[in-house]
Parts: structure tokens; C-alpha cells; sequence
């Protein structure tokens, strides 16, 4: 784009992956239910000799069917760990209404698009 | 002032509305068989002169029956009034507002097929949005809604867990329910 956008325009859902506990919260606060995850637990073993073993949950699958969303912002606003962020970007257009599901380098992409000046 | 001369209108054409001044906008309840009358009232008397009619719908006001609601305005007294009135759920009926303001005809047939509440005296009560043969009011509570019964609820899964894990577990204690979704079996019947 090369004309600038309003920086908090809602165009697209970035996900920063690192900040992503899997927690469910926003698939379950969804009301289009356009939220996808899948996740598996993984045990890492503890730091230090005689330290506990924790479980951590590892994501698999993230991804927003902007077909269904209406964006109405409330996966962001609901999320505790700040892995999501909306971004001006609104050029995704498709042919393939599949194309329309944001699967993880996708939200990856929207999520260099967030703009960081607000 | 605006809101007692609209009021005092409503209860000239009624002696029994009375009025809920919860919003800026006032709401006056009025018994059905005194809605047409009401509107007529509001619409012709010099201190209310409500000559635009903006909207007519209805809602499910569940034991209450369903509501019947309009709006109206004087553009040149810049006020107005929400008409309401309740309806029992079978059967329910209201005299047209087409005689009144012949606009009112779409927002009837809406309310008609959304509803399924009748309106006397409306000249061609065909369903306006939906197909034909569609049967059901989708707008009452007790209709289901079929994306929410065709489709797996995404949050249904707990966290480290996949669609995978899913299909292969055993019931387990209680699963997540999707919020405003009532159990299966409890749907549909009301």
C-alpha cells in the first residue's frame, strides 16, 4: 500500500505466535466460532537437577477464517497474553473463499503489517 | 414537555397505555386492539404530529409473549415516541399500520415471516426476505439456529488439545459449551 492507512483501521488479525498460549480463550469468546486451534502438550524437563518437569502446551494450528469474521475485535480485546493485534492491512481479497482462511504464515505476514507507532 | 404531550396523546386514544422512560426516546405500552388508534392519535393530533413513520419490528419477549414495537417521529417537533404492544406467541395479531403509513406494508412483512405474528388488514402479507416454503420464524428464541447445530463448536477443545485428540477420546467430564448456545435437547422445544 502505498497510500497510509488509519493506524488502528481494522483490516486483518495479525497473531504473534510467541504470545500464543494456546488457552482457547478466543476461539471460545468468537461469536462467528471463525477461531481454529489445535495444540498438543509437551513435557520439558526440569532446569535444574531435582526441578519439576513442566508441561507446556505447543501450538499447532492457528487460523482465522475472515470469511466468517465480522471483525468485531473481541478475540483481541479478550486475549490475556497480547498474541493478537489488528493491522490496516486489508488487501487480502480472494477468488477461493478457503483463501479467505488465515492459516499461521499468513498471521504471521498481517502481524509485520501491525503498526507499532499507536 | 414533548414527552407528557406524547404520552397525553397516547392516552387519550387508550386509557390504558402507560409509559417506560428508560431511554431518551419514551416508550409507550399500549394494549393491541388499541394500536392502530394510538398511531392514528400520534400522527394527527397538532401537539404530536408524528408524520414519519420510521421503523416497525418486533422481539421475543419470551413470557411476555412477543413484542410488537414501531417508532415514530415529527420531523417538525423533532420528537418521538416507540409504540409497543405484547402478543401471545400462537396466533399473536395486531391491526396493520398500512392504513396509517403505507410504508409501514415492508416492515410487516418482515416482522410477518420473522415472527409469524399477523397484522390485520395488511393488503399483501407474503414474506418479504425469505424463500419460498422457508418454514419458521427465524427470529424467535425457540428457533434453532442451523450453523450453530451443523457445526462443531471451535472452543470446544481445551488447551494441548487437537481435532485429532478429540475424535478419539472418551466422553469426557464436562466439555466447554459454546456461550448462548443451550444444550441439545433443550433447544427447539419451547
Amino acid at each position: 500500500m502505498s497510500e497510509s492507512l488509519p493506524p488502528r483501521s481494522r483490516g486483518s488479525i495479525g497473531l504473534l505466535e510467541a504470545n500464543c498460549t494456546s488457552c482457547m480463550l478466543c476461539a471460545r469468546e468468537c461469536p462467528d466460532w471463525c477461531i481454529y486451534i489445535d495444540s498438543h502438550k509437551e513435557t520439558v524437563p526440569p532446569p535444574a537437577a531435582g526441578g519439576r518437569a513442566k508441561v507446556v502446551h505447543v501450538l499447532d494450528r492457528f487460523a482465522i477464517d475472515f470469511a466468517l469474521c465480522m471483525y468485531c475485535g473481541i478475540c483481541i480485546e479478550v486475549c490475556p497474553f497480547d498474541a493478537l493485534f489488528w493491522s490496516p492491512e486489508f488487501d487480502y481479497a480472494s477468488s477461493d473463499v478457503l483463501g479467505l482462511t488465515h492459516e499461521r504464515p499468513q498471521l504471521r505476514a498481517t502481524m509485520a503489517t501491525v503498526r507499532s507507532d499507536l | 414537555m414533548t414527552a407528557e404531550a406524547l404520552y397525553a396523546v397516547a392516552r387519550d386514544a387508550t386509557p390504558d397505555a402507560s409509559v417506560d422512560g428508560s431511554f431518551e426516546t419514551i416508550t409507550i405500552d399500549i394494549p393491541a386492539e388499541s394500536w392502530v388508534a394510538v398511531a392514528v392519535a400520534l400522527r394527527d393530533d397538532a401537539t404530536t404530529s408524528c408524520r414519519f413513520f420510521d421503523w416497525l419490528s418486533a422481539y421475543d419477549a419470551v413470557e411476555r409473549g412477543l413484542a410488537v414495537v414501531a417508532r415514530l417521529w415529527s420531523v417538525e417537533r423533532r420528537h418521538g415516541a416507540v409504540i409497543r404492544t405484547h402478543v401471545p406467541r400462537s396466533d399473536g395479531v395486531v391491526g396493520s399500520l398500512t392504513g396509517v403509513f403505507a410504508g409501514a406494508a415492508w416492515h410487516e412483512r418482515e416482522t410477518f415471516e420473522m415472527f409469524g405474528i399477523g397484522f390485520d388488514g395488511h393488503p399483501d402479507l407474503r414474506p418479504l426476505l425469505l424463500p419460498e416454503g422457508f418454514e419458521g420464524n427465524p427470529l424467535r428464541k425457540e428457533f434453532v439456529l442451523a450453523s450453530r447445530v451443523a457445526k462443531a463448536w471451535p472452543g470446544a477443545k481445551e488447551p494441548g488439545e487437537s481435532d485429532a485428540d478429540l475424535a478419539g477420546a472418551p466422553p469426557r467430564r464436562r466439555r466447554a459449551r459454546p456461550p448462548g448456545v443451550p444444550d441439545s435437547g433443550t433447544w427447539g422445544v419451547g
